[in-house]
């Protein structure tokens, strides 16, 4: 994290893209009363916080910094097993 | 999706932006408030308060997330080693959950949270900073600009933090909070974080935390596509707007009202254990 400034500017926009595109749908779909905008605005929302740790495990990676890399590939794996833990819950 | 239609809609929203506001300004996700105020004020079912808390906390945390990032006031490598405890709390919460009882949950909670704001309140007068901008802040430490000056903080008692982190997953796991109000104390006061670094690394953890909770409520169907989304749609400018505002505040007022809302919210949860 020799650069945390173009990492952290990264980070931000794809956080500020995942609010602004969910609050968006949303919206629409508070107004319109229709499930599937709200739906896939909760999904988007939930992803938000994942695709910042994948943006920063890129970053970390590409910047061969390999122990930081490493324990934001290890948070990911997490991640992903409470993805599956809760699709094998009854 | 009859609460489309619903009067409480508002009800929903503002109830997200008041403790999203609250959560932003302190560094936390406000999930800690707005779990009771849905499921005691507006008389939600405790998971469906939970499933929306949850999307609440991420919406919150990560438009704090963009704001104290612009500022430079994550500290993203610390972040990252206290996410691993943090995340592996969130795993273990389950298993804590079937070793204490829902009462003892409570108790063993809100007595922690009282200790610590009596903690908070004891030190609120106490910096955590070396005024010499040129010291080294070690591999974890960092750098901390306010105003024209430049602070520098060492990262004290690893330990202690990743301790806390493991706890406030698990409590997270099971209370539907992000965990925010066990990581910002304790990193201040034991690991000797200044309140601001604390706050914002904790925001910027704590997203994490409640998306791997939230997937698992989201897949069992306990979350109100109609209610998290009136709640998330207050959380999140708020969540921006408090966060904006916590620079005007300064960092004694911070931990003073961290203390307020440690030793509140202590009370009411251990209440509910007695």
């Amino acid at each position: 994290m020799k650069a945390p400034g173009d990492l952290a500017r990264t980070i931000e926009i794809v956080l500020m893209s995942g609010l602004v595109s969910s609050a968006g749908l949303l919206l629409a779909g508070l107004a319109s009363g229709s499930a599937a905008p709200l739906q896939w605005g909760i999904l988007l929302l939930l992803l938000t916080p994942v695709a910042r740790v994948v943006v920063l495990t890129v970053g970390l990676l590409h910047e061969r910094d390999w122990l930081f890399g490493g324990l934001s590939l290890l948070i990911l794996g997490v991640l992903g097993a409470s993805m599956l833990a809760g699709a094998k819950l009854p | 999706m009859r609460a489309v239609a619903e009067p409480e809609t508002f009800l929903l929203v503002a109830s997200g932006a008041a403790t999203g506001f609250v959560g932003a300004l302190l560094g936390l996700g406000g999930g800690v408030f707005l779990v009771p105020l849905l499921a005691l004020a507006l008389h939600l079912p405790i998971r469906t308060a939970i499933g929306a808390s949850l999307v609440s906390v991420i919406a919150t945390a990560s438009a704090s997330a963009t704001v104290n990032l612009n500022r430079g006031l994550v500290n993203m490598r610390l972040g990252l080693v206290l996410e691993v405890a943090t995340s592996l709390g969130g795993l273990g919460g389950g298993v804590l959950a079937s070793l204490l009882s829902q009462r003892q949950l409570f108790l063993v909670f809100g007595s922690t949270l009282l200790a610590m704001g009596l903690l908070v309140a004891l030190r609120s007068g106490r910096r955590n900073v070396i005024a010499d901008s040129d010291a080294e802040p070690g591999l974890l430490g960092g750098r901390l600009q306010e105003g024209e000056r430049t602070y520098v903080y060492h990262v004290k008692r690893l330990p202690l933090g990743l301790g806390a982190s493991l706890a406030a997953g698990a409590i997270s796991g099971l209370l539907g909070v992000g965990g925010g109000i066990v990581k910002v104390p304790a990193l201040n006061t034991f690991c000797g974080i200044p309140i601001r670094v604390a706050a914002a690394t904790s925001a910027f953890m704590i997203g994490v935390t409640a998306a791997a909770s939230a997937f698992i409520y989201l897949q069992r169907g306990d979350i109100s596509p109609a209610v998290s989304a009136a709640v998330a749609l207050g959380a999140l400018p708020a969540g921006l707007l408090g966060a904006r505002l916590s620079e005007r505040f300064q960092a004694r007022s911070l931990k003073i009202l961290m203390a307020v809302v440690l030793l509140a919210v202590g009370v009411r949860m251990g209440l509910e254990g007695l």
